[in-house]
């Protein structure tokens, strides 16, 4: 068990299909477990009645004054509320660090192996370790939130874009699906949707540190085959919509184009280099001899 | 081809840790020695040239806005949100920015740090703990694959 750290699992409206919950035990994860819920879900007394004290319920109300939504609907149907409210959550239970998971993750695998040779089918088998590892890296550094790759990331295999920055030896700056946090480092996940994107753009802009660990990826349930949830607010207004949030948030940076070969879909794209800063190693700062050294 | 062309081709077939290295070769021995497998360290290295500081940004969009905003009928006080709405457009170039940080003057660079125009990796903690991190992820990956 990893001292002052718990895993919050953040559902809403499907009960029966937290597949996170188990596959973090099955992956041998023996810390704290929280299912994180809204008071507007329905299905509440259902989750009480299957995870008893592990469940968490915070007021999405409450928790709407707190962030900028980015616009003017009432369609409250986003994890938004949710991502925002696990810092407040995790000092109320008096934990420093947590990892934000979503609940429809169906296993956790390595993506390359120890030489960076790209791999597929090598399963993780002990999360406390690994999640030791990520906090480790995290608390010896200044990034506001790390996280694990996912499936998605990999789609074009070792010729996948995230597969390639990582052999490049570069690191990628995104933050998706698994955030590890420190309530010492807070941040606002802002828009109704596409919520992560807009976080990491937003305030990567302005200097935070965000950083996806290639090595390590969650894998999901199919989208549109785990209906409830956050899928719905997704599919009904499109990726479109999803994608413009972005855009409102980092015009200079951020465009959307159309995306894929076959099945064509709008998706927002990153202009990097105009978005995060770089970081650079203090051999290239000149210090002023009479004034003493400063961080 | 000329030197400077074969040093340029050079550069580009570099890894990052060999660009680091050719900057200061006396510290290749702390990651050599402390760490068991040599990893490239995710940190921009900077160029040799300092750029043109108009080459650090694109404001094109932003002043043809506010050529706009200046023609338009509205009040001062809108004239004046608007002007300032109109820099979100600015595109930079954070890559310029690291490179024009490097050659400044250290007034320079604290104020380019106070705006978050660069991150300054102090004391080595993002390449130290990058360089620990693969090597823990690494010894987990081998111990995991020997166990099954």
């Amino acid at each position: 068990m990893i001292d002052n750290f718990c895993v919050f699992i953040l559902s809403n409206n499907r009960h029966d299909r937290v597949y996170t919950y188990n596959t973090l035990r099955e992956k041998n994860y023996t810390g704290k477990i929280f299912i994180i819920i809204d008071d507007e879900d329905k299905s509440h007394n259902k989750y009480i009645e299957t995870y008893g004290s592990q469940v968490i319920t915070f007021s999405k109300d409450e928790v709407a004054k707190t962030f900028d939504i980015g616009d003017s609907f009432d369609d409250k149907r986003a994890v938004v509320f949710a991502r925002n409210a696990c810092f407040d959550i995790a000092k109320k239970l008096g934990y420093t660090y947590f990892m934000q998971l979503d609940d429809d993750y169906t296993d956790f695998r390595w993506s390359f192996d120890d030489n960076k040779k790209y791999v597929t089918n090598k399963y993780i088998q002990d999360l406390d370790k690994i999640f030791k590892i990520m906090l480790d890296f995290y608390k010896k550094t200044s990034f506001t939130s790390i996280c694990m790759a996912q499936g998605g990331d990999f789609i074009g295999g070792e010729n996948s874009g995230l597969s390639k920055t990582f052999l490049d030896g570069q690191i990628s700056r995104k933050i998706m699906n698994s955030f590890l946090c420190s309530v010492n480092r807070p941040f606002q996940f802002v828009g109704r949707i596409n919520e992560d994107v807009n976080a990491y753009c937003y305030f990567g802009y302005k200097g935070y540190l965000f950083m996806t660990i290639a090595q390590l990826r969650l894998e999901q349930k199919q989208t549109q085959s785990n209906a409830g949830g956050l899928t719905d607010i997704y599919l009904s207004s499109g990726t479109y919509v999803k994608s413009f949030y972005s855009v409102l948030y980092n015009p200079s940076s951020v465009k959307v184009r159309q995306m894929g070969q076959n099945k064509k879909r709008l998706h927002h794209s990153i202009n990097w280099d105009a978005t995060v800063p770089k970081i650079i190693s203090e051999k290239f700062k000149r210090y002023d001899v009479s004034q003493p050294k400063t961080n | 081809m000329g030197s400077n062309c074969w040093l340029g081709l050079g550069l580009l077939t570099m890894t990052i840790q060999q660009k680091l290295e050719m900057f200061d070769n006396d510290e290749q021995h702390l990651i050599d020695t402390t760490y068991t497998k040599k990893v490239d360290v995710p940190l921009y290295v900077p160029k040799y040239e300092k750029p043109n500081i108009y080459e650090l940004y694109d404001n094109l969009k932003a002043i043809k806005l506010i050529q706009k905003i200046n023609n338009s009928n509205v009040s001062e006080d809108e004239k004046k949100f608007l002007t300032l709405a109109a820099y979100r457009h600015i595109i930079f170039s954070f890559a310029k920015i690291a490179d024009y940080y490097a050659h400044s003057s250290a007034e320079m660079q604290e104020l380019m740090e106070q705006s978050a125009l660069v991150i300054v990796d102090f004391d080595k903690a993002i390449e130290y703990g990058f360089v620990a991190l693969n090597n823990q992820l690494s010894n987990q990956y081998l111990e995991e694959q020997s166990d099954r």
